[in-house]
């Protein structure tokens, strides 16, 4: 195995770290809607709060979650400065030319949607630097489990996603070893244009779809020969258990709902 | 539309070992593709697409609906991305067009044409606009023509990079050893 690890997880030991997956998971989803639900200078505020807190209880240095950005630093800046220049009239005229105007409603608005961007980002972040993959699938499949009322398999989904997450790293080295095997004949990966690069990466994609299913094959037939039948006649060795911190993480976040609620007109 | 009404009506095909666990390598397989990239500052092509369309020749709608929707909520949770659930119901969509297409019917280039435009506008072009709109309140119509650009470009690859998945001869064999 290499010492790739999917994922950025950083392991450290703080609250935020010890949390139930799907305490954070769920968490993480509400966030985006709480993020929805502010509108006023002092909703923003209380937002910024909640989340430096929650950076800070994790123990992890603010720099990483910078390097979160950096994939939508481009539509970050198209949307601001689009919001900037060409926002309707409203409120002090700083500057203006011919059909752009910098007023100050486009100003704190773009701002607002500034401090949005970076919010939902580091959010996002923090989960994924504090939760190891598989309680990420764990966690999933348990918040999954009320979907069995509408016939979804969510036991088979479950083992499917833990297959696929074990077999990650494998199929990653895998996917070097042939990229390098495949160099050492003469093939040039990300070189030429975007034809040549994309049929280039025809000796890559063929030889790792047949070494996963021959995997696949050796997996299944020795799942079966362990005993194996199905996803539901079935019993858990990793079981989550639900603490105090949980609920409290889960009041914090009530609180910081009520108050954006009430902050919305100032 | 008939088609997706008998689609409702069928239950969900029972899994033999053999296949769940390849689904569950494929999805691995999409994983790991989500991080090779190729093209270059202006335009990324990944090729996960690839395995949600084989996913869904393979295992049919239903199956390819529920792991594209798993592998994009897992896959986004794990890069640190925001997780958005608007992108999540593109990819089902995605996988649903494409299993309407190829999911026991030949291969063909109009049926590869027709699901492909079909995403690339409808699921690529507009969805994914009107999520990010929603999500971070980017101008709509500003970054729509744009995408329409993008998917413009990186579509007729893409249609010829599935032609070649399929018709390719590891690929049927694959398939063989799978319905054997």
């Amino acid at each position: 195995m290499s010492k790739f690890i999917f994922g950025r997880y950083l392991p450290l030991n703080s609250v935020v770290h010890r949390l139930d997956p799907r305490n954070k998971l769920a968490i993480s989803f509400c966030y985006i809607i709480l993020v929805f639900l502010a509108n006023s200078l002092l909703s923003y505020l209380i937002l910024i709060a909640l989340t430096l807190g929650a950076i800070k209880a994790s123990h992890i240095k603010l720099g990483f979650f910078l390097r979160g950005i950096r994939p939508l630093i481009w539509l970050i800046i198209f949307t601001v400065l689009l919001q900037l220049l060409f926002s309707p009239a409203g409120g002090h005229v700083y500057w203006h030319w011919a059909f752009i105007n910098v007023t100050q409603f486009g100003l704190i608005n773009a701002g607002y949607i500034f401090i949005r961007f970076m919010l939902i980002i580091m959010m996002s972040t923090l989960l994924t630097l504090s939760t190891q993959p598989l309680d990420i699938a764990t966690g999933l499949a348990s918040l999954m489990t009320p979907l069995r009322w509408v016939r979804v398999p969510v036991d088979t989904l479950a083992m499917m996603l833990s297959i696929a997450l074990r077999f990650v790293p494998t199929l990653m080295d895998e996917a070097q070893k042939i990229m390098n095997a495949q160099r050492a004949r003469g093939v040039d990966f990300g070189e030429g244009g975007l034809i040549k690069q994309a049929k280039s990466l025809i000796p890559l994609m063929v030889p790792l779809f047949m070494s996963a299913f021959n995997r696949a094959e050796d997996l299944s037939t020795a799942m079966e020969t362990r005993g194996y039948q199905d996803s539901e006649h079935r019993s858990h060795y990793r079981v989550l258990t639900w603490q105090r911190r949980d609920t409290v993480t889960w009041l914090i976040f009530g609180v910081g709902l009520a108050l954006i609620l009430i902050s919305r007109r100032w | 539309m008939s088609k997706l009404k008998t689609m409702a009506r069928t239950q969900l095909p029972k899994l033999d070992t053999l296949s769940m666990v390849t689904m569950g390598l494929l999805m691995a397989v999409q994983l790991v593709l989500s991080r090779f990239t190729i093209g270059n500052q202006f335009i990324r092509l990944s090729f996960t697409f690839l395995v949600v369309a084989l996913i869904a020749r393979w295992f049919g709608p239903w199956w390819g609906m529920l792991t594209a929707a798993v592998v994009d909520i897992v896959g986004t949770l794990l890069t640190g991305n925001p997780y958005f659930v608007g992108f999540t119901v593109s990819a089902v969509l995605g996988s649903l067009i494409y299993a309407l297409f190829l999911y026991q019917h030949p291969v063909s280039w109009p049926r590869l044409i027709i699901a492909q435009v079909l995403i690339a506008l409808l699921v690529n072009t507009v969805l994914n606009t009107l999520w990010l709109t929603i999500m971070y309140q980017t101008p709509f119509w500003a970054l729509l023509p744009m995408r329409l650009l993008k998917q413009a470009i990186v579509s007729p690859i893409q249609i010829v990079l599935l032609y070649l998945l399929f018709k390719n001869h590891v690929t049927q064999t694959i398939y063989h050893r799978l319905t054997r």
